[in-house]
């Protein structure tokens, strides 16, 4: 056999980034659902004086699983010290305060607090309500390769993987990406997908929408009040209008932040426009919680998750957007035929709706691997 | 056994001991670090990137629980191909050997020489695991990461956890194996002798 003729070794395949990224946040998701099964040492809460924490506020909260993390003796080695807190969200979004910082975590996500550098942003994403700083350092949010420093606002960071997306309330925050800054002030956002634009985000006002927080005092964190807390993230039907992040294993970055008012909603969804919240407040709960578990399912089940989704979508008005566009995401993440179907339906039924630019990319990236 | 150096043996351990203590940054460094090394050792035993995700986290999630057993004598990104190679191992183990074989459905080859050189090794690829899907699991590692990984007999000893001696003779029956199997496969066969009719696998 000539040299020319050698076949050579059978190659060995390389993963995308996209799977990269699925089995990355289904690592983590796992470490976290068992850590004493997967051998990372757990360690148990103990009292810290300038620890408050809040209990959830809703009955969906009152699913969630927060799980929190304090360092201990053992510390010193990177892991958790008595300055950090590690804080994960189970199924459902989890507000809570850490010295005079609120934060709301969305489902599945995690952070870890630190009483001088900050917050770093695991993954998910989470409201900060800081207090003005004065004469303190600037508080400082790492997510990724993305570090936001804030002197007191109320601001919201996502992450999926190494993309991040940073949208701002009240204040001012700037944003720092590889090398590069960015000043956003109030009503304005940012992803690092397209780290050299800041668009509009628009904060619907409510009767009950918090203000800037102010240095909490521990009867108040105790017993937390919607003015006191970033309620508008708490209600998990309120977020319908996106998918909020979990363990999803989707080609696109997390969802950018919208306006936590119900923006995209179908009319047919709002027969009181005034109290919208009032409606069937059971079965809005019981979708959120479905939706989130299908988050969760994404990485054991796919194909389940899809079918749950697909459900979702045809049940649920609220959860019909972010359900639809996530079965379509996640069909597109498996090469199912159906996918580039699911696309198209989801941009002929929400023309407008929070994901439309993800899902024509989605589209135009599927057409463009079929010609 | 190859001695890290002192410096990769301090960085090593010093990383091992962080990600053990549960600082995800750590596990982090040491996921990014070690997971193309993790991918291709499940890959070259499984064949495919079918099921690999899946496996990837599970080799991972056994690296991380098997962390405080770290003790530097080797270097972290052979010990986490240790674990990896267990867990192929494990999962082709357990495997069910396929009921019927593949279906030989000749594919229309076009006349551009490098394509056609390419459809060639995917059809080459897919005949020879097919093969190894049928031999026993042992012999089908020691081969895989000996003959088609060009890997030393000492190196997949240390992967495999066993003898230069072991691997040696378990290379030598995976080869008889899949020769007696593809006495009726020109592909597997011509393939094979050029993947090493010989005993060339490195001490």
């Amino acid at each position: 056999m000539s040299e020319s003729d050698r076949l050579g070794p059978p190659p060995v395949e390389p993963l995308s980034d996209l799977a990269w990224s699925r089995i990355e946040r289904g690592l983590w998701s796992r470490m976290d659902a068992a850590p004493a099964a997967e051998g990372r040492p757990a360690r148990a809460a103990r009292p810290q004086r300038w620890l408050w924490l809040a209990a959830p506020v809703l009955a969906a909260a009152a699913a969630a699983a927060a799980v929190l993390t304090i360092g201990g003796s053992d510390g010193g080695s990177g892991a958790p010290t008595d300055d950090q807190a590690r804080l994960v969200s189970g199924a459902a979004p989890t507000t809570l305060s850490y010295g005079d910082v609120h934060l709301t975590l969305d489902a599945d996500s995690a952070v870890v607090m630190d009483r001088r550098a900050g917050a770093l942003l695991e993954r998910g994403a989470a409201w900060f309500s800081v207090a003005p700083r004065g004469e303190r350092a600037a508080f400082v949010v790492t997510a990724g390769d993305t570090v936001v420093r804030v002197v007191g606002t109320k601001f919201r960071v996502a992450r999926s993987g190494e993309d991040a997306s940073v949208a701002v309330e009240h204040g001012t925050v700037e944003v720092r990406f590889r090398g590069a800054t960015t000043r956003l002030g109030a009503g304005e956002q940012w992803t690092s997908r397209r780290p050299d634009e800041v668009s509009a985000f628009h904060v619907a006002k409510r009767a009950d929408a918090p203000a800037p927080a102010t240095a909490a005092p521990l009867a108040e964190a105790a017993a937390p009040s919607p003015a006191t807390m970033p309620s508008a993230e708490l209600k998990a039907p309120i977020r319908a209008d996106r998918p909020v992040s979990g363990p999803r294993t989707s080609p696109l970055p997390a969802p950018l932040p919208t306006p936590p008012a119900r923006a995209h909603e179908p009319r047919t969804e709002k027969p009181n426009a005034e109290k919208p919240d009032a409606e069937k407040p059971a079965q809005i709960d019981d979708d959120a919680a479905k939706y989130h578990r299908l988050e969760q399912l994404e990485v054991r089940n796919p194909k389940a998750a899809i079918d749950g989704y697909l459900e979702l979508a045809r049940s649920s008005p609220r959860w019909a957007e972010p359900a639809l566009f996530a079965a379509a995401r996640l069909a597109a993440d498996r090469a199912e035929p159906r996918a580039q179907r699911l696309i198209e339906i989801y941009l002929t039924r929400f023309p407008s709706g929070a994901n439309v630019d993800d899902a024509r990319k989605l589209l135009d990236h599927m057409q463009g691997a079929n010609r | 056994m190859r001695v890290a150096p002192a410096a990769v043996r301090d960085h090593d351990r010093d990383l091992a001991q962080r990600a053990a203590a549960g600082d995800r940054a750590a596990q982090r460094e040491l996921f990014v670090a070690q997971r193309a090394a993790v991918h291709h050792a499940l890959y070259r035993i499984l064949g495919s990137n079918r099921d690999l995700e899946d496996l990837i986290q599970d080799a991972f999630l056994e690296i991380f629980r098997a962390l405080p057993s770290f003790r530097g004598d080797s270097t972290l990104g052979r010990w986490c191909q240790t674990i990896a190679t267990r867990i192929g191992y494990l999962t082709i183990s357990r495997r069910r050997p396929p009921a019927v074989d593949l279906a030989l459905v000749e594919e229309i080859i076009p006349d551009d020489v490098d394509t056609q050189r390419q459809a060639m090794l995917r059809e080459a690829t897919r005949r020879l695991y097919a093969a190894l899907d049928r031999i026993e699991a042992k012999q089908r590692v020691a081969f895989a990461l000996a003959v088609l990984d060009g890997r030393s007999l000492a190196e997949v000893a240390e992967l495999t956890e066993s003898t230069v001696i072991a691997v040696k003779t378990r290379v030598w029956r995976a080869r008889k194996d899949l020769m007696k199997r593809a006495s009726k496969d020109a592909v597997l066969s011509s393939y094979l002798a050029e993947l090493g009719g010989g005993s060339n696998e490195r001490e």
